[in-house]
């Protein structure tokens, strides 16, 4: 079976700067793949390579089994995709923008008025569809951007970081269509960096840094491999720069921080056993904890272990 | 619970669209890009432009009393005069920005991702400003004709082939604007190059040449001459050097068919450069 998205030993060089390096990955058919990393790992490139933007260096790129940068128009034909933010020319509508992007796809003039009344209801702009894009905000644009990248009903969907730049509200509503896009059939690869959303929205999860894979899988899987884990603590009398050092020291404990007087946070390796063994061991130290909570959620805990590895 | 429903429901009779043939996304891209020209006025204002140079030129004559050659071609050739001009700020319009603006307002992040050749886009787009420069042409010259036909009573045969030429010249020009705008990284800095290529760089290197009694047929500017010089009757002939000293300047008139020649060589060679930098030109930014 042709797997909808394949890249392998991807290599990207910028003037001698190696945004992405032998990049191998694969995404499953009908999963909705975030694609995590911290800045500057090689998210965009590596989608920009995908989505015909950039030409790698070397290696290979296929999209429904068909290598992009051999063949791009026979490899883009069943995708739809949404780079950085895109913007639209401004003097056209919704309604001409969408019927543009579906001339271009080999739509059906039928087709292309059917699917636009259903995208632009998807992505709730139904009442701007006459309006020019010119005058849109930036969450408005991302939300026709959304809308043009399912027109063709594609079996393919890439989206680079859709919620970026947009405002708590903007981000609640392009995540609430991406809730809707899951429901659907596509085989989706979204790339972010919140990592919230990514848990929120994904079935499966790849993480990069560098421009290397660290680890990909269901998020699930992923999430219950994670042995670190961050808690926070508060206790009744103020901790002082000894105690902290002690505590620093027990087994499993790392990246010890103070929040305040009587709070601090730390990294701790081990399960639900070493987190009860560390209370214990807290309160022989003499600290009279009236607090001991998990922060952070368990996909934040693996990502941050794996960057901080692959330093 | 219903919009669930409406999604399966609209999944199960999902149809995969097939990118058609590069010739209809070539017409696909010139229709698009043609709305554009019609929605940010630049096609209106050029028409407007061609309105007022008409205006003025025929204007002029009538309020300083002077009157208007009695031949048709005569009367043509002073409007022909214009049309370079004309072209100038056509192709500075219509290809001064046509592939930068891509990549600096950043619509390349929507066009380029979708199944379309390169060279099906800058074929798409390079008919429309050919479609967009000919429509301003042919209302001048229609224009120009038509106002011959009135004052002077005869039809100038020879402004048609001042049309004709135009047309080539202007072809010539815009292919030199798509190659500059696949080069330049902003669409201000490729439109005020095009500009001033055709209106002052080029000039200069033509007259610098025939001070040194070179004969430029290679400038394309100098070949654009044509226009005007074919609606001369006799054909204009190059003269040699007359007086003594720095005074001493040839005057050289373009053939009509190297000129023709040279015109067909700047677009076959802009073009292909053109699409070599397009082909190759990434969205990094």
């Amino acid at each position: 079976m042709i797997e909808p998205i394949r890249i392998v030993d991807l290599t990207k060089d910028f003037n001698g700067f190696r945004a992405v390096d032998s990049l191998n990955l694969v995404v499953k058919r009908k999963s909705f793949t975030g694609f995590l990393g911290p800045n500057g790992a090689g998210k965009t490139t590596s989608i920009k390579i995908l989505t015909n933007l950039l030409t790698p260096t070397s290696g290979a790129a296929y999209l429904n089994g068909i290598d992009v940068t051999q063949n791009p128009k026979a490899a883009l034909n069943n995708v739809g995709t949404v780079v950085e933010t895109p913007e639209f020319y401004p003097y056209l509508t919704p309604n001409e923008t969408l019927a543009y992007m579906g001339e271009l796809h080999g739509m059906a003039q039928g087709d292309i008025k059917r699917r636009t009344g259903e995208v632009l209801e998807t992505v709730k702009m139904t009442e701007w569809a006459d309006k020019r894009i010119g005058k849109f905000s930036k969450g408005m644009k991302q939300r026709i951007a959304i809308a043009q990248a399912i027109l063709h009903e594609p079996s393919v969907v890439i989206l680079d970081e859709p919620t970026s730049g947009l405002d708590p509200r903007g981000m609640f509503e392009v995540r609430e269509i991406l809730g809707n896009l899951k429901n659907e059939d596509y085989t989706v690869l979204m790339s972010s960096h919140l990592l919230n959303e990514v848990q929120q929205v994904c079935t499966d999860v790849a993480l990069i840094s560098r421009g290397r894979l660290l680890r990909s899988g269901t998020v699930d899987e992923l999430t219950a491999s994670t042995n670190l884990r961050r808690l926070e603590i508060r206790s009744i009398q103020e901790t002082t720069e000894t105690l902290l050092g002690r505590i620093s020291q027990l087994g499993g404990v790392s990246d010890l921080e103070s929040f305040g007087p009587r709070d601090f946070g730390i990294s701790l390796t081990g399960g639900d056993e070493a987190q009860a063994n560390l209370l214990a061991e807290l309160q022989n130290l003499g600290l009279k904890v009236i607090s001991f909570k998990e922060s952070g959620v368990a996909l934040e805990n693996l990502y941050m272990s794996l960057i901080n590895e692959s330093r | 619970m219903i919009e669930i429903t409406e999604t399966i429901a609209r999944s199960s009779k999902k149809t995969v669209a097939v990118a058609p043939s590069d010739v209809v996304q070539i017409g696909v891209v010139a229709k698009y890009e043609v709305l554009k020209y019609l929605r940010s006025a630049r096609l209106l204002g050029m028409i407007a432009v061609v309105a007022l140079v008409i205006l003025l030129i025929t204007a002029l004559p009538l309020l300083l009393g002077e009157p208007y050659p009695e031949d048709a071609d005569a009367f043509t050739s002073t409007y022909a005069g214009y049309v370079t001009l004309l072209i100038i700020v056509g192709a500075t319009l219509f290809a001064g920005d046509a592939i930068v603006s891509e990549f600096q307002n950043r619509t390349g992040y929507l066009l380029f991702p979708k199944p379309v050749k390169r060279w099906a886009l800058l074929a798409g787009k390079f008919l429309a400003s050919t479609g967009a420069m000919f429509l301003v042409l042919l209302v001048y010259y229609a224009t120009v004709l038509a106002l011959g036909l009135v004052i002077t009573g005869g039809f100038s045969v020879l402004g048609v082939e001042s049309l004709i030429l135009a047309m080539l010249y202007s072809i010539a020009a815009m292919s030199v604007g798509y190659l500059i705008s696949s080069i330049m990284k902003g669409t201000t800095g490729a439109q005020v190059l095009t500009f001033a290529l055709f209106l002052f760089i080029f000039n200069i290197v033509t007259r610098l040449l025939t001070m040194s009694d070179v004969k430029p047929w290679f400038a394309v500017t100098f070949a654009g001459e044509v226009i005007v010089d074919i609606t001369q009757e006799p054909y204009p002939v190059d003269r040699g050097a007359t007086g003594e000293g720095p005074l001493a300047v040839s005057s050289f008139v373009p053939d009509v068919g190297v000129s023709v020649a040279v015109m067909v060589a700047y677009v076959l060679v802009s073009l292909m450069l053109t699409y070599f930098f397009f082909k190759r030109r990434e969205m990094v930014a």
